[in-house]
């Protein structure tokens, strides 16, 4: 179990940035006053350190890190 | 090229100065130059918050700002590949840098030619990546130098002499370099990464607000009248795969680059560099907005204006005095403080993997050291050459850098994981990662693609297909960081040792 979400959280990061580009490549809806594409991008600047603190929380609860 | 404004130029000549004096007095210890170790990585002392501005102040640089606006400005959206780019090297960097730090910290390595030489016990290999790097390093110094450039053109035409003050400042900055050591840029960096995070975020607020009444107004209009701004080309030669294959290369090569690796090994602790990897990304808010600064300036300059100074025309037409000697300063230091570290980092490979490694073995101690230092004014000095004497020389070097830094991506970080990779695999790669890169770059055959993507996949499949052509030897011998890596291997090795 843990181990699959290990997986998810390293590879969400490259699917969302790099992966789904010819999806998110688009100007609406503009959301906070960015064009989808700019929101998208902005999206995952804050969301690809939760995924970095997930791995190492996990890793410290496997005892993985010293 | 239009009058400068003498309040705009004061100020940043007060800054510049100022900043100066600090990297001087960072070193006024005499212990920040006793060796090598001390001298470049600062003793490895350097906690999180430190690491993040140093990191920080290496990464972003003039380059970055006056670059990204002015591809924004011709390219649009392509100038977005920055994002997913540096988000992911630092996610990247989570899963080698902190092991590559231990291993640097145990055997008292300061160079990422260091480590591969005593991981693949190859002098060889070690000089060429120190050659690749220095090589790469330097045409990214030469930005550093035309962006200050730039900025002194734009405030001083009709004051100064631009020439004269960017020779005096870059020989200031090489001056405290030999000096301070990483020091200098260490304390120097904090005031350029809080003015940078202040100047471009007053510039992201008030600009739209001066020239079209507000941000929504303004992406309103860019929707408008510019939507192809707004996303990344579907045809051309650089569209969606060039961007992702950009991004992707791009990430993977970010800590290959000397300047990073030093700002890495100066942390303290593996924890402090997994703390970066976690905070860095959110660098990138500043650097998202700034892009639209070219869009700004698409709307705003007249038609004609030099892509190159687009952000420089746009703080020119926009603000008084003060506002431009604020802005001013901060791409000044933008490009001074990154060249400081560089010029370390280059210096370090040329010192401990060139003239070491290659020329003279038995040099150590207080000589290698002050060789090293030395190697500061030999680097900004050439740096300066190209730059003045031939600034078209350099072109090629510039775009291909990333794509040839790349390249040792295999043998720094495959062979942290990959026990059994052969020294001989790993140099024939480099050598035919390199070779295709430059190929597909000379033939202009890149299909829509990143060269460096190219280079990195036959360097790749040159490994694994001529690894097990030396896998035998690579098996049963051992070093220190082998052991290091992956522990004491087996009873065979200590059989084969005893019976030879």
């Amino acid at each position: 179990m843990k181990k699959i979400l290990l997986v998810i959280l390293i590879v969400l990061p490259f699917a969302a940035q790099l992966v789904v580009l010819p999806f998110v490549n688009r100007i609406d809806p503009i959301i906070l006053g960015l064009p989808f594409l700019q929101f998208w991008l902005f999206l995952w600047i804050v969301l690809t350190p939760f995924c970095t603190f997930g791995i190492y929380q996990l890793q410290k609860s496997q005892g993985g890190l010293d | 090229m239009q009058q400068g404004n003498l309040t705009a130029l004061s100020i940043t000549i007060c800054i510049i100065l100022t900043v100066v004096l600090i990297g001087f007095l960072a070193g006024r210890d005499k212990a920040t130059r006793s060796s090598v170790e001390e001298w470049s990585v600062g003793g490895r002392r350097f906690g999180g918050l430190l690491v993040w501005f140093l990191v920080g102040a290496d990464l972003y640089t003039a380059y970055t700002f006056l670059g990204l606006t002015s591809t924004a400005y011709t390219a649009g959206s392509l100038a977005f590949f920055a994002i997913p780019y540096s988000v992911l090297a630092y996610f990247i960097s989570y899963f080698f840098l902190p092991k590559l730090w231990k291993v640097a910290n145990h055997h008292k390595l300061t160079t990422l030619a260091d480590y591969a030489r005593e991981r693949f016990d190859s002098k060889l290999l070690s000089s060429l990546i120190a050659i690749v790097g220095v090589l790469m390093l330097i045409p990214y110094i030469c930005l550093q130098l035309s962006g200050i450039q730039d900025t002194l053109q734009v405030a001083g035409t009709g004051f100064i002499n631009v020439k004269v003050v960017v020779i005096t400042s870059f020989f200031l900055v090489a001056l405290y370099t030999f000096f301070s050591g990483i020091k200098g840029p260490t304390y120097t960096a904090i005031i350029k990464d809080v003015l940078v995070w202040a100047i471009m975020l007053f510039m992201v607020v008030s600009l739209p607000i001066m020239h079209f009444g507000g941000w929504n107004p303004m992406i309103d209009k860019i929707v408008t009248e510019a939507p192809q701004l707004l996303t990344i080309p579907t045809e051309g030669p650089k569209g969606i795969p060039w961007f992702i294959t950009a991004s992707f290369v791009s990430a993977l090569a970010l800590f290959m680059w000397a300047h990073a690796a030093t700002g890495v090994f100066t942390a303290k602790s593996a924890d402090a560099i997994r703390k970066n990897a976690l905070y860095l990304p959110l660098y990138n808010i500043v650097l998202i907005l700034v892009v639209f600064l070219g869009f700004i300036a698409f709307l705003v300059l007249p038609d004609g204006t030099d892509p190159r100074f687009a952000l420089l025309a746009l703080i020119q037409t926009s603000y008084g005095g003060i506002g431009q000697g604020l802005a001013y300063s901060t791409i000044a230091l933008a490009s001074l403080i990154p060249c400081s570290i560089m010029a370390i980092g280059a210096s370090n490979l040329f010192a401990n993997n060139i003239y070491r490694d290659l020329i003279n073995p038995k040099v150590k101690g207080a000589k290698l050291t002050m060789i090293t230092r030395g190697m500061v004014f030999v680097v900004i000095g050439l740096a300066l050459l190209f730059g003045l004497v031939f600034p078209q020389a350099l072109v090629s070097l510039q775009l291909l850098g990333v794509s040839g830094m790349v390249q040792i991506f295999p043998a720094i970080v495959v062979s942290l994981f990959w026990r059994n990779q052969t020294r001989e695999a790993t140099i024939i790669g480099l050598l035919v990662g390199l070779a295709v890169t430059f190929t597909v770059y000379s033939t202009g055959t890149s299909l829509g693609i990143y060269e460096g993507f190219w280079g990195l996949m036959a360097n790749f499949a040159a490994i694994v297909v001529l690894n097990p052509l030396f896998v035998k030897k690579a098996k049963v011998s051992t070093n220190d960081v082998k052991d290091y890596l992956f522990g004491r291997k087996s009873k065979e090795v200590d059989l084969v040792r005893k019976g030879a």
